[in-house]
């Protein structure tokens, strides 16, 4: 695409006199104000820090050289002389933290029992200028404040010689090489597709009175502040790139290569990816801020389901701006990246990836589900941007919650994920089934890589916080729960809230005190389990020599026995159904461990159901919280008739091939 | 002229006129997996029989209710519950090994054998029949073993490169390979066991060799009838489960139970109707063959039997 010129003249001012001055006069020090990438005159976001990264990537050896100058707006109130920084790419070294955790635990992505060295990832630092204050490239540090492991090379320090006072900027020049891995989760490259995450030297951040900046975990994401982001990457001419921000520039080489340049502005991040093989599909949304352009960057296998992909980018966008609020960016870039390269579902500001393949029915809604979570990200972590190493279930677990209530509306709540062949699956009972199985084996309110495996850290930070926000919405109502998500995306957007901002957001929108929820969903471990513990109809003349039941004249004493078999305490409501149609609707604070209810009727009991709206997620066990009086054997009787199926099949395909 | 059945149309008439053996053993295979399912259905009742919830599974096929079910204790463990159905399976393969040479007589036969014959014969070929069972499975294991690390390698290199299709494209035509190589040797064997039974013999080796020269001589003709009735088979898989899926309402345990259960009954018919053409390519060479090389077909002299005692 032909570069349009006055973004290009921006873009060479911003390149070319920022450093300069910098370098020269460091009181003339600022950080952009920069508009360019969002559809806002002004700047959304308080920022921080201002990146321009000049980065050349050679595909044959997966490696790249670059100059980053970071420009440091010092907000924190205080005079600053240590700074630390993320070299996440280090993680992908065989004695890092990361690896040892993954090696413990398990990864989202793949798992490997064999490890080349080729495909290893790293990221050193050649050069590390501070301007004014001379080379300090000896005076780094690396230090693991997490863990203690002093292999792990993913945070460096440094000690500046003469500190930098509030409201100071200071600026550094840091000279790199990455090596990209083999991605085993979420960045570098496979075949000829790379996808460059986490891949530059990154400031921590100064949250509550210290520096944040944690080591690279295996479970855990990121954190980071907001600012200006100016990268020129320069790469051979057949890639196909696409980046955070909107592209500025774009010129052929001599040498072969081309210089693809990009501008973002109030973002905390920014990743790229390059491959020769994408097929590039536009389309636009009219968002209530100004127009956004998508990309959709497909595989070449999976051309037919772009359409697919827009639609859903849309319907997710068109959902967020109702529900949420505003998306202010110009741009959205979805990649579809190269199967089973472990970068597929990863988010960064105003770029995404999804994942499919080739075959991909359409009542399998995989595609759409990644694609919604991914930008949903866009909300609850780029924008709202809380902590992900201490806080992940904000971003992911109200990012699944949102998945839920978005893909319920636009796919059904049953067929959310599954619509084929008869089987159906939706987000919400994915969400719940993933928390069910490790339902108290940690809080929400963990640090994320203190999780007891991979899969408690998933099921509680995706699945349960989903579950619990559900459940939320039972108790304070869907329409004041959207309202609450409103209000906290409109108030938090573009700062990093903690997880009492949300929960105060939410008792001030509700107008109530939802401790007593907050402490056992939250900060507990509490499970969550109602049951029927006894239905019982006796005749009340069933003492007498003749007596007889004769239907609608025996009168019945009938008791319903609920029990909570967990230790959360939450009020519930109880249906019971009489033989002659008549109901009862019962209300149950939880507070003791059972409850009993009697009625005397000329009728029996017929069901008992706790929970009869389905207004609770989080309960642990939902068969048994209904009972029949009569059995009814018809779901046992249909899942026998398939099981016997699949065995004479097998029966019969054994007996085909060997006699 | 050509004087040469048609051996599909004939072995179709072979398996028509025996249709007792194609319901016998889909009695038997069912019988032994509803046996088999037992533990299954006492594992689910214990949660479905009495809770509003399982109405997940009955009205469509819901997903969630499914896995809950399968990781609640109470279901017990998965291996608990499947296990026992997976048993019968090797059960009835060994049934079908003991049978099968029975089957083979009847249909050498031009008359409804005695059940005094059928057994008889069972129970005279069980040994060979183990033998070239074993047999084939070691020639079809190295073959297959073989065919199977090619396409794997391939499959592995095709994975190297960019073309995202072409794993799967290379891993369809290493199967499709496989299984058709894998049909030729069980045309082999097929014809080694209905010489075993048909001649009486005793040296199975004798058997595998004459039907080893005998597929080659005539590998088209067979190959075409075998592959002819597979595709058969596949239709009445494919067709079956798509009724299945577009007729049947969910809720229906009768009609799933009905077309499953006729979609099985199809399946086996048309492995015996590979066999049944086995039979009539064998009994076609049999008679082609000079009468000094003939051997004696033992079965198919004795006397014949009242009809009602008929197997």
């Amino acid at each position: 695409m032909p570069p349009r010129k006055p973004v290009v003249l921006l873009l060479l001012a911003t390149f070319v006199a920022v450093p300069t001055i910098a370098q020269n006069a460091s009181p003339a020090l600022s950080i952009p104000n920069t508009t360019l990438a969002i559809n806002s005159p002004t700047p959304l976001s308080q920022r921080v820090v201002h990146y321009q990264i000049d980065a050349k990537y050679d595909p044959k050896t997966h490696g790249l050289d670059a100059e980053e100058t970071l420009t440091y707006h010092n907000l924190t109130g205080q005079a600053l002389d240590i700074f630390p920084f993320h070299l996440y790419l280090n993680a992908f070294q065989p004695t890092s933290t990361w690896l040892k955790e993954t090696k413990r635990d398990g990864t989202r992505d793949v798992s490997f029992e064999k490890w080349d060295s080729k495909n290893y990832g790293s990221e050193d630092i050649k050069r590390f200028e501070v301007v004014g204050q001379g080379d300090l490239t000896s005076q780094l540090q690396f230090i693991q404040q997490d863990d203690a492991n002093k292999d792990d090379r993913t945070v460096v320090q440094v000690h500046l010689p003469k500190p930098i006072p509030p409201d100071g900027y200071v600026e550094f020049k840091i000279t790199f090489h990455d090596k990209f891995p083999k991605t085993l989760e979420r960045t570098g490259w496979k075949r000829d597709f790379l996808l460059g995450g986490q891949w530059f030297p990154k400031v921590g951040v100064w949250w509550h009175g210290a520096w944040n900046c944690h080591q690279f975990h295996g479970s855990t994401e990121f954190f980071a502040d907001f600012g200006v982001y100016d990268v020129k990457l320069t790469v051979p001419q057949f890639e196909i790139v696409g980046a955070t921000g909107v592209e500025v520039g774009n010129v052929n080489n001599p040498d072969g290569s081309k210089s693809v340049s990009y501008h973002a502005d109030d973002v905390h991040d920014f990743a790229w990816t390059a491959s020769p093989h994408y097929k590039v599909y536009e389309d636009n949304f009219q968002g209530s801020m100004g127009p956004v352009k998508l990309n959709i960057m497909m595989q070449p296998a999976h051309l037919g389901q772009e359409e697919r992909h827009a639609r859903i980018l849309k319907q997710s966008l068109d959902h967020f701006e109702r529900w949420y609020g505003p998306y202010p960016y110009k741009t959205l870039t979805l990649v579809d990246p190269e199967v089973g390269s472990a970068a597929e579902g990863m988010e960064y500001p105003t770029f995404i990836t999804g994942g499919t393949t080739w075959w991909m029915p359409k009542g399998l809604h995989f595609p759409e589900l990644v694609v919604e979570h991914e930008f949903g990200h866009q909300y609850w972590y780029g924008m709202v941007a809380t902590n992900e190493f201490e806080d992940a279930w904000m971003d992911e677990g109200i990012n699944s919650y949102a998945e839920v209530k978005v893909m319920d509306d636009i796919l059904g709540p049953r067929t959310s994920i599954i619509n084929q062949w008869g089987i159906t699956l939706g987000e919400r009972e994915l969400q719940r089934l993933s928390y069910i199985s490790v339902a108290d084996l940690d809080p929400m309110a963990r640090n994320g890589w203190q999780y007891a495996s991979y899969g408690s850290y998933g099921g509680i930070t995706y699945g349960k916080t989903a579950a619990v926000l559900l459940t939320l919405e039972g108790v304070i109502g869907e329409d004041t729960m959207r309202q609450a998500m409103h209000t906290y995306f409109m108030r938090y957007r573009f700062t990093h809230p903690t997880k009492e901002d949300f929960l105060k957001t939410i008792e001030e929108v509700s107008g109530r005190d939802l401790r007593w929820y907050f402490n056992q969903a939250v900060y507990g471990t509490q499970v969550l389990d109602y049951a029927v513990l006894k239905v019982k109809s006796t005749p009340v003349d069933w003492y007498k020599k003749k007596f007889k039941e004769k239907k609608g004249e025996t009168e019945y004493q009938s008791e319903v026995v609920i029990q909570r078999k967990g230790d959360f305490l939450f009020p519930v409501d109880i249906a019971i159904a009489f033989d002659n149609g008549d109901k009862v609707r019962e209300h149950w604070d939880g507070q003791d461990r059972w409850i009993r209810y009697t009625y005397q009727k000329k009728a029996k009991v017929a069901t008992v159901e706790i929970d009869p709206d389905h207004k609770i997620h989080i309960d642990r066990n939902n068969f048994n919280n209904s009972d029949l009086a009569e059995r009814s054997e018809k779901p046992t009787r249909k899942l026998m008739n398939y099981w016997t199926f699949v065995t004479q099949f097998v029966a019969q395909l054994l007996a085909w091939w060997m006699v | 002229m050509n004087d040469k059945p048609n051996l599909l149309s004939s072995g179709a008439a072979i398996v028509r006129r025996n249709k007792r053996y194609v319901i016998w053993f889909f009695v038997l295979n069912f019988a032994f997996a509803s046996m088999g399912a037992a533990a299954f259905r006492l594992h689910a009742a214990s949660l479905l029989d009495r809770s509003l919830y399982a109405d997940g599974v009955l009205h469509g096929f819901d997903l969630g209710v499914f896995s809950e079910m399968l990781g609640r204790p109470e279901f017990g463990s998965i291996q608990a519950a499947t296990v026992p159905g997976m048993i019968p399976a090797v059960l009835f393969f060994v049934l079908t090994l003991i049978f099968l040479p029975g089957v083979f007589l009847g249909y050498a036969s031009d008359r409804r054998i005695s059940r005094e014959e059928f057994f008889r014969t069972c129970g005279k070929n069980v040994w060979r029949f183990v033998r070239l069972a074993i047999l084939f499975a070691i020639f079809a294991g190295i073959v297959g073993g073989i065919l199977g690390g090619i396409q794997n390698a391939l499959a592995k290199a095709a994975d190297e490169t960019s073309y995202e299709k072409l794993p799967f494209y290379v891993k369809s035509i290493g199967l499709t390979v496989i299984f058709l190589v894998l049909t030729a040797i069980r045309i082999w064997f097929d014809l080694a066991e209905a010489d075993v039974v048909i001649a009486d013999r005793k040296a199975v080796r004798k058997s595998v060799g004459k039907a080893y020269r005998q597929t080659r001589a005539n590998l088209g003709r067979l190959f075409g009838a075998y592959v002819a009735i597979s595709v058969v088979a596949l239709l009445v898989l494919a067709i079956g489960l798509g009724i299945w899926d577009v007729m049947v309402p969910p809720a229906s345990v009768l009609g799933a139970f009905l077309i499953g259960q006729l979609i099985l009954l199809l399946l086996l018919a048309t492995r015996f109707w590979q066999r049944a053409v086995a039979v009539s390519f064998y009994s076609t060479a049999v008679a082609e063959t000079p009468v000094e090389n003939q051997p004696a077909p033992v079965s198919l002299t004795v006397a014949a039997t009242p009809q009602g005692d008929g197997i």
